[in-house]
């Protein structure tokens, strides 16, 4: 039997549960449009769009399974082609545990994975039927065969929640060691902890403590990319650097994974000497759960934001600014200090939605036309203390994200702001004179065009000119 | 770019390129590998994978080549930078290639590659 992962974004899967879930006379069936990337040693399946069918295509005669008339789905083809899309038809049996096609299903599957083939040939396309606690299928990807399918689901919301076999999750080797923090993960979240990868991009004031960090917790593996060496200048807030790294002008990542090794609580350590996004760097961080950035310009940032919304893998970036008050009062502050901790979660707000992106941001940064034009913003002001107080938030959400130990909902509502609902929170500032790390929260825009190209998007399906 | 100008360059590299032409569409723009194409003596590889990006707001298509793309010298050549373009790494070439539309894209394909090896 082979094996498919299916992830489904922020919202649709709130979606998917409901129309496949729903009670009435007949089974429902949910059509989504998905694409596909290889990540890591996984074929996996991307969820971008779900369809329904109206109540009125769907055929008496079914008794209690789903029989509809062909036509409603043609606008569902018609999209799926004219976006390059694969076609996957969903319902539930609701139990818990695994299910399994019926006779019926399998029948339909039959007739309708070739239909679709031959529309869209360079993408998946299957039947996925969903239990309470897991799913199976039939599903063909590109150029294979309608194979049976072990269907593990990766559902983002306010965490993320796997239905993966047991049988996958190694166990944690030393569990008494993580005795206090189980109080807050409990025995499950360490094992999903160990069984996590994580990817640092950058490991400067602001990597370096989320490496050790990570590490504490006791996450499975590391991706740590920097392609610099350190530096007298990074003595003050690069936590773990000695002087002997600093004389012998060693990369920052043989520094990070030296001390993710000394502290010992089981994490693998992967490090990739070069900058996002040379390839060594993407494919590594491709086959991450959830992406750090701790960078220091908005260009690498886009990067990672491409990464995450193509291939549904939740981003949490660090920030933190220094500036010089002009003409500040005698006794006022002379600096201020601004940061911000955003969790991205694919399917809610992006950088681009909120502002944090623009074009014209990015054009600023530049000094001609490409990357070799960088503005030197090396000497900015750093404090140890105060990248810490983001790197510990950012870390704090990626203990969420891969535990859910503040709430595991996959509906939108899960992840409002409280007091003001139409906002998704994880858009966080820190002030640093203030001492305050406060959620604005931000929405989701709704005209995105980087959201609507790139969400889900996958890797790109080549085809023959004909 | 107008659309016809995209589906004539298409069409004009598929006669010189036949089946190692593949396109995608993402968003508005339309991409398209050329999965092999020779570059200038020396440099190496011989021969790279070649990406175009057509866009429907900018004059003129851009080049890109396989990242660790190197010239006879053995050296990166200068005003390339790497990129994510589709969800893949593609080196992109910065500098001014010249072409309006109407103009033969093989021509702009061989003026790219002659670019390319001569940005010491």
């Amino acid at each position: 039997m082979s094996e498919v992962e299916l992830r489904v974004p922020l919202g649709l899967g709130e979606t998917l549960r409901d129309v496949v879930f729903r009670r009435g006379r007949h089974e429902y069936v949910a059509l989504g449009l998905v694409s596909h990337a290889r990540l890591g040693d996984r074929d996996v399946i991307l969820l971008r769009q779900l369809l329904e069918i109206p109540e009125s295509a769907y055929r008496p005669e079914a008794g209690h399974g789903a029989a509809w008339n062909g036509a409603a789905m043609i606008p569902a083809i018609a999209e799926a082609v004219d976006l390059g899309l694969g076609i996957v038809v969903f319902h539930a049996h609701p139990h818990d545990g695994p299910p399994s096609l019926s006779g019926d299903d399998r029948g339909s599957a039959d007739r309708l994975i070739p239909m679709f083939r031959v529309r869209v040939p360079m993408r998946p396309h299957g039947s996925i039927v969903l239990s309470r606690t897991h799913a199976a299928g039939l599903v063909a990807m590109p150029g294979g065969a309608v194979v049976p399918t072990k269907t593990d689901v990766r559902w983002l919301g306010a965490s993320i929640i796997d239905w993966r076999p047991a049988e996958a999750a190694a166990d944690v080797p030393d569990l008494g060691s993580f005795a206090r923090q189980l109080l807050v993960v409990r025995d499950d979240g360490q094992r999903t902890l160990a069984n996590a990868r994580v990817g640092v991009v950058g490991l400067g004031g602001g990597g370096s403590h989320v490496a050790h960090q990570l590490a504490h917790l006791g996450v499975g593996e590391v991706i740590l990319v920097d392609a610099d060496r350190a530096s007298p200048t990074d003595r003050h807030r690069l936590l773990g650097l000695s002087r002997f790294d600093v004389w012998l002008r060693r990369r920052k990542t043989t520094v990070m994974r030296r001390i993710v090794r000394r502290i010992g609580m089981g994490t693998r350590c992967r490090t990739i000497g070069t900058r996002l996004p040379e390839p060594d760097a993407l494919e590594a961080l491709k086959a991450s759960d959830v992406v750090v950035g701790c960078l220091d310009n908005l260009h690498a940032r886009a990067d990672l934001q491409e990464l995450s919304w193509r291939f549904l893998i939740p981003y949490v970036d660090v920030g933190v600014n220094i500036r010089a008050i002009n003409d500040p009062g005698p006794d006022g502050p002379h600096v201020s200090i601004g940061g911000n901790v955003l969790t991205l979660i694919p399917g809610g707000f992006c950088m681009w939605c909120c502002g944090f992106l623009s074009k014209e941001k990015l054009d600023a940064e530049l000094a001609g036309p490409n990357r070799n034009y960088f503005e030197n913003r090396a000497g900015e002001a750093q404090v140890v203390s105060l990248n810490g107080v983001a790197a510990s938030q950012a870390v704090t959400e990626v203990l969420q994200l891969l535990t859910g130990f503040a709430g595991k909902g996959l509906r939108r509502v899960d992840v409002a702001l409280p007091h003001l609902p139409g906002l998704q929170r994880g858009f966080r500032k820190l002030d640093g004179v203030r001492g305050t790390l406060e959620d604005w929260g931000a929405a989701r825009r709704p005209g995105c065009t980087f959201c609507r190209s790139t969400l889900a998007a996958g890797v790109v399906a080549w085809a023959p000119v004909v | 770019m107008k659309p016809e100008t995209i589906e004539q360059a298409i069409r004009d590299l598929v006669s010189i390129y036949g089946d190692g032409v593949r396109v995608a569409r993402e968003g508005s723009r339309t991409l398209v590998r050329l999965a092999e194409v020779e570059m200038p003596p020396g440099c190496r590889p011989q021969t790279t994978a070649m990406l175009l990006v057509f866009d429907p707001d900018q004059p003129k298509p851009l080049p890109y080549v396989r990242p660790g793309q190197l010239l006879a010298n053995g050296r990166e050549p200068r005003s390339t930078s790497t990129q994510i373009v589709g969800g893949e790494s593609w080196m992109q070439f910065s500098f001014n290639i010249p072409w309006v539309e109407g103009q033969s894209i093989v021509r702009f394909v061989t003026a790219a590659r002659q670019r390319f090896a001569g940005n010491e």
